[in-house]
Formats: C-alpha cells, sequence, structure tokens
C-alpha cells in the first residue's frame, strides 16, 4: 500500500511534462497518421503513390546516404576531440568543453548561413584560394552534397562529442596502465583495452547523430541549392508548394516508421539501455 | 480542378517592401502600413472600414499595398469623394468563397489570378466584370475574363551576370542550355511555373507553339528531359529573394526569374553586371475580382477598376514596384530608361507568351514530380 502510493507519487511528478508531449506531440502525430490515410480519399493511395515515385526514392536513399556519411564524419572526428578532451585537457578541460558546447548557443539557422558565406562561389574560402594562387576559377564547394555534409557534421558534431565525453570519463586510466605495464604497446593498448569500453559511448553518439540527421532540414534547404533534398524537405515541397497534405502526411509517416526500424535494427546489435541511459 | 493561382509571387511582391523600404523609396509610414498588411504589426481590419460609400481593395500586402493605396485609391478619392481603402490580408479563392457563402462580405475587389477567378465563377461567387463600363480594349489580350480582368501584369525572365559571362551574354532559352559557350551555374525556379515553359523553346519550338506541345506528354517529357540534361548547371531557387541573392552573392551567372525581383537587381547589382531579356518570358497577370454582393455595389466597383485602367496609373505602378501596365496603351508613357524593363511593352510583348492556366490546372501536379525527380535523381 505504502509503496503502491509512492509509485503514484512519481507518476504525478512526470505527469505535467507527459501531458505536454500527449497533447503538443502524441495528438498532433496521429492527426498526422489519420490524413497519411484519409485525404484526398480514404485508403492507402498516398502510400502506394509514394512507392511509385521514384523522386520519393531517390529523396529517401538520398537522406540515409547523407545521414550516415554525417554520422561516421561525427564520430571519427568527434573521437578524437572526446578522446583529447577525457585525457589530455587536464586544466584546459572547461576551455575546451565551453567550445564543443559554445554552438548550441547559436541557432542553426545562423551557423548554416555561416557555411555560405565560407563555402560560396566568391566566399572566404574560394577567394582566399584564389589569392594564393592555388585556384584559377572558384570551386563548387556548396549548392551540392558535399556543401550539405560539410554543414551538417559541423552542426552534429556537439552531439557525437557529448555522449562519447561522458563515457570516456568515466572509464578508469587503470585498466590501460595495466595493459601497458603487461607488455601492451600503446596501439595494442587502446585497440584492446580502451577502445572496446568506449563502444557504448559511440554507439549512443552515432544514434543520436543518425536519428536528428535523418530528420534534418535547415542546412539540406540553404546548402543543397535544391539538388540535395532530404525527405523532410520534400514533405514541406509537398504540403506547402502543393497543398498536397495527403501524400506529405504519408512521407512524414514513413520517415518516422524508417526511424523506427534504424533503432529497432540497433537494438540487436547494441544494448540501447546501456547505449543511451547508462554513461559507464 | 484544382487551383493554379500562384500565391508565392503574390506573397513575393508583399516582401518587397522591406527592400524598397532600404532603398528609401518607400516612406517610413508607407512601411509600417505595409509591416502591418503582411501581419507583422496588428492591422486594422477592414471590418472596421468597410462602411457605406467606401470601397475595400484587398490584395496581397506589402509594398503593393502601399501603391495600390497611393496610385490608384488615393486618385480615386480625389476624384469622386470616395474613400477607398487597401486590405492586405491576401484573398484568396478559399477566403473569398467563404465569405459569400456566409454572407458577411466585406470586400469589394480582390487581387487574384486567373486560376481562381475561373474555379470562383464556377462556383458562382463573384460577379460578372461589366464591360460597359470596363474597358475590355485597355487589358492585355486574353486577360478579360467573365468575372475577372487583368488589372497588372509580372514575367518569367531571361536574367544573366555579363560579368561573370565575360560579355558573352545568352540571347534565348537555347543558349541557357548552350553549357560550352556559356559556363556557369543557371536558377530555375523549385516548380514547374514558368519554367517548363523556357526548356520547350530552348528546343526550338516557336513561341506559339509552346502550349500546344506541352499538352502532350511526349512534350512534357522532353521539357523534363532538358532539366535533367542541364541540372549539374542548375542552383534552384525557392523564394523571390533566393533568386535575388543567387544574383546578389554571383552564385549564378543566368536564370529564368521573376521580372519584379529584376527590377530590384538592376539598381542593386553593378554597371554592367545585370542584364534582363524578354525574349521567350512568360508573362503572367494579376486578376481583378468581384465577390457577389459586394458592399460599395457593383457599379461603384467596376468605375474603379476602370480608374485603375488608366495609362498614367498604370506607369506609375511599374516605377513603384516593377509590374507592369494591363494597358497596352501605357506603354508610350514608360520613361525610356525603363521601357527595357516594361514587361509589356510591345517590343518585349512581342518575344513572350501569355501563362496559361488552363494547363497548369490540368498538368501541373504531375509535372512537378517529373520536375523534381529530374533534378535529383
Amino acid at each position: 500500500m505504502f509503496r503502491n502510493s509512492d509509485k503514484m507519487r512519481y507518476w504525478a511528478l512526470i505527469l505535467p511534462a507527459l501531458a505536454i508531449m500527449v497533447t503538443f506531440y502524441i495528438f498532433p502525430v496521429l492527426g498526422i497518421w489519420e490524413i497519411a490515410f484519409t485525404e484526398p480519399t480514404t485508403g492507402v493511395g498516398n502510400f502506394v503513390q509514394m512507392a511509385e515515385s521514384s523522386a520519393v526514392r531517390t529523396s529517401f536513399i538520398l537522406t540515409f546516404r547523407v545521414a550516415a556519411i554525417t554520422t561516421l564524419g561525427c564520430l571519427i572526428l568527434g573521437y578524437v576531440v572526446a578522446y583529447a578532451i577525457s585525457n589530455f585537457a587536464g586544466k584546459l578541460t572547461p576551455l575546451m568543453l565551453a567550445l564543443v558546447i559554445l554552438p548550441f548557443w547559436v541557432s542553426v539557422l545562423i551557423r548554416s548561413f555561416s557555411w555560405i558565406v565560407l563555402l560560396g562561389r566568391s566566399g572566404l574560402v574560394n577567394d582566399t584560394l584564389r589569392d594564393t594562387g592555388l585556384i584559377d576559377s572558384p570551386l563548387r564547394l556548396m549548392h551540392n552534397e558535399f556543401g550539405v555534409l560539410v554543414a551538417m557534421i559541423h552542426v552534429m558534431l556537439p552531439f557525437a562529442i557529448l555522449p562519447m565525453l561522458t563515457n570516456m570519463r568515466g572509464i578508469s586510466d587503470a585498466y590501460v596502465k595495466a595493459a601497458r605495464g603487461l607488455g601492451a604497446s600503446e596501439w595494442t593498448a587502446f585497440r584492446q583495452v580502451y577502445f572496446p569500453q568506449t563502444v557504448p559511448g559511440v554507439m549512443s553518439g552515432a544514434l543520436l547523430v543518425f536519428v536528428l540527421s535523418l530528420g534534418f532540414y535547415v542546412t539540406p534547404a540553404l546548402l543543397g541549392g535544391g539538388r540535395v533534398l532530404m525527405i523532410s524537405e520534400y514533405i514541406t515541397y509537398q504540403i506547402q508548394e502543393f497543398l498536397n497534405w495527403g501524400l506529405g502526411s504519408a512521407l512524414s509517416v514513413a520517415l518516422l516508421i524508417a526511424t523506427a526500424l534504424v533503432l529497432l535494427i540497433a537494438a540487436r546489435f547494441v544494448n540501447l539501455r546501456s547505449a543511451l541511459l547508462e554513461r559507464k | 480542378m484544382t487551383d493554379t493561382t500562384d500565391f508565392e509571387a503574390k506573397r513575393d511582391i508583399a516582401d518587397i517592401a522591406v527592400e524598397r523600404y532600404k532603398q528609401g523609396r518607400l516612406t517610413r509610414r508607407g512601411f509600417v502600413a505595409a509591416m502591418g498588411a503582411l501581419g507583422i504589426l496588428p492591422a486594422l481590419n477592414s471590418k472596421a472600414f468597410a462602411q457605406a460609400n467606401e470601397i475595400v481593395v484587398v490584395n496581397w500586402g506589402g509594398t503593393a499595398k502601399d501603391v495600390l493605396q497611393e496610385v490608384l485609391c488615393d486618385t480615386y478619392t480625389e476624384l469622386t469623394g470616395i474613400p477607398v481603402v487597401v486590405d492586405g490580408s491576401g484573398p484568396s479563392a478559399g477566403k473569398i468563397r467563404a465569405m459569400v457563402e456566409s454572407g458577411a462580405v466585406v470586400w469589394d475587389l480582390c487581387d487574384s489570378g486567373a486560376g481562381s477567378a475561373i474555379i470562383l465563377e464556377q462556383q458562382g461567387v463573384t460577379q460578372p466584370i461589366d464591360y460597359s463600363i470596363v474597358d475590355k480594349s485597355k487589358v492585355l489580350e486574353g486577360t478579360a475574363y467573365n468575372n475577372g480582368v487583368g488589372n497588372y501584369v509580372y514575367s518569367y525572365v531571361l536574367a544573366t551576370n555579363p560579368k561573370l559571362l565575360g560579355g558573352n551574354v545568352p540571347q534565348n532559352w537555347a543558349d541557357v542550355w548552350n553549357t560550352k559557350d556559356f559556363p556557369g551555374m543557371r536558377t530555375f525556379r523549385k516548380s514547374v511555373r514558368g519554367m517548363l515553359e523556357s526548356a520547350t523553346m530552348a528546343q526550338g519550338v516557336p513561341l506559339a507553339e509552346v502550349y500546344d506541345v506541352l499538352g502532350t506528354d511526349e512534350g512534357i517529357k522532353a521539357g523534363i528531359a532538358k532539366f535533367r540534361e542541364l541540372r549539374e548547371n542548375i542552383i534552384v531557387w525557392g523564394s523571390g529573394s533566393d533568386s535575388q541573392n543567387l544574383f546578389l552573392q554571383e552564385e549564378v551567372a543566368i536564370g529564368n526569374i521573376w521580372s519584379t525581383r529584376a527590377h530590384l537587381l538592376k539598381d542593386q547589382m553593378d554597371e554592367g553586371s545585370f542584364n534582363v531579356s524578354f525574349n521567350g518570358g512568360v508573362i503572367a497577370p494579376g486578376i481583378w475580382v468581384v465577390p457577389k454582393d459586394n458592399p460599395a455595389g457593383t457599379e461603384e466597383v467596376m468605375k474603379f477598376i476602370a480608374h485603375g485602367q488608366k495609362p498614367e496609373l498604370q506607369v506609375k505602378w511599374l516605377e513603384m514596384i516593377g509590374s507592369g501596365p494591363i494597358n497596352p496603351e501605357a506603354a508610350p508613357l514608360v520613361p525610356a530608361e525603363l521601357a527595357p524593363w516594361n514587361p509589356s511593352s510591345p517590343e518585349n510583348l512581342a518575344t513572350q507568351i501569355l501563362y496559361k492556366d488552363e494547363w497548369y490546372a490540368k498538368n501541373q501536379v504531375s509535372a512537378e514530380e517529373m520536375y523534381v525527380d529530374a533534378l535529383i535523381n
């Protein structure tokens, strides 16, 4: 009886957050599902149309490719940063952490626009290269997939660094020291002792970046030049340009399912609970 | 039939307000009024204004609201003593219909599009234009409908940056598709509106036959194929300001953009780095429609429309905002330096075709799908 009311108290505590989620998230999402199946006619017409459209297929492939490359880029760059901070930064740790978190204070829109300033045809990078005589005509650094990837890796990087950093800071240096003491080379000690302990951090970073990238909108829209049409932009396109709510909703349902599938598949290989909830 | 009115084009004319203000061409008062119309400042709404003996004209806000008030409405008040106010809240076909069906009509005259005008007529919520008062000969041929009549025009034009192209400027759409002699990026709209026409002309189809060719599936596919062919050189523009930025930042050397945006760019770009050709342009009209049971009465509104047809007023419109006169008689009054930028001058009209809403009603949805596919797949 006592335990029961204790449980009730916890439920009461999360109730406000839950209510907001249900009212402003679950409920609208269900509305989107309804539209996907009822407009313009009831049935699975929108999904058939979607499956038959090669533009949609291309856009899905593109979305997953961009998300995958972004994830890979973020993991490689982020791992190095997290490793350096947790093992070598010393007194500089707060400063370096601040530098990682700083971009969070600037809106994604502004960060994407900064890349336009840098990567444009007469942008900083091209001008510098031209002035130093390295190139004759400007390189095409944006309005293509390359520009989108550069900017997305930049925007997503903190999401990869932070989980890995938390994970690495929980690893005791005794293990590596022991391995070294037993005669392992620096590389072997890292590969066989240190790295396996960081896998949960890597996995949670990877999942976070990948899932966020799948639904990314602003950066590809600004830097893609209309030719890197991610699914989220395609949805906007259907709804704003053609008032095609049915197909737009069907696309977002498909994106949601695809994202859920990614998580399910990941769950087969990774212990999601330990990857996302426990930072050890 | 789907509504083919290009609401984005209309909104874009609203955006131009900000630019004009920056250039000092709009007064602060005008700017505040325009912002109000855009919904950034709370607007005094039409209901408060809709008294008897007053005409409420509705458009899409921005400078267009300001210019409309100054050029057409205030001059009409001067002549007749009848107050005319502009409401910039955007008279979409849906809103007009809802208003008429609810029986609470407060709008007298709406700036709509050909697509909406046709649908609204079918739905029976607009009044026939009284062509004994409104002069049919004072609008471009093809813009006088039963229940709607042209009020201004804008065009899809071939804009180029001669500086980036080394002085060698494309003269027609076939040149635009010739990347060997005219290297550099091109920009096209993120929609087939006004774009498929240019791709069709690029295949050597004469002006008069463009919509005939596009009327067939092969014609559409051929046009789409042209975009597939050119896509490595294409950056698309989503909004009018996108197209303007792409030229300003020298990201593109060539583009198919709105003449109203070109009108701004000619003042912003350096001498010799911006050029516009109406050769192969697509000219699109705005259309006045009158809701049924409008409060000011049919005759009064028709008189106001006729007032707006005066050539000298139409020229002012072009000077201030870049939308061209719908009245062909206005062309000789256009100042010489503006004449090349006037979408409806006789020289420019001769090289353009009239945007065909009927085609869009029938084919747009499927064509858009193919267009996206051609650009990304």
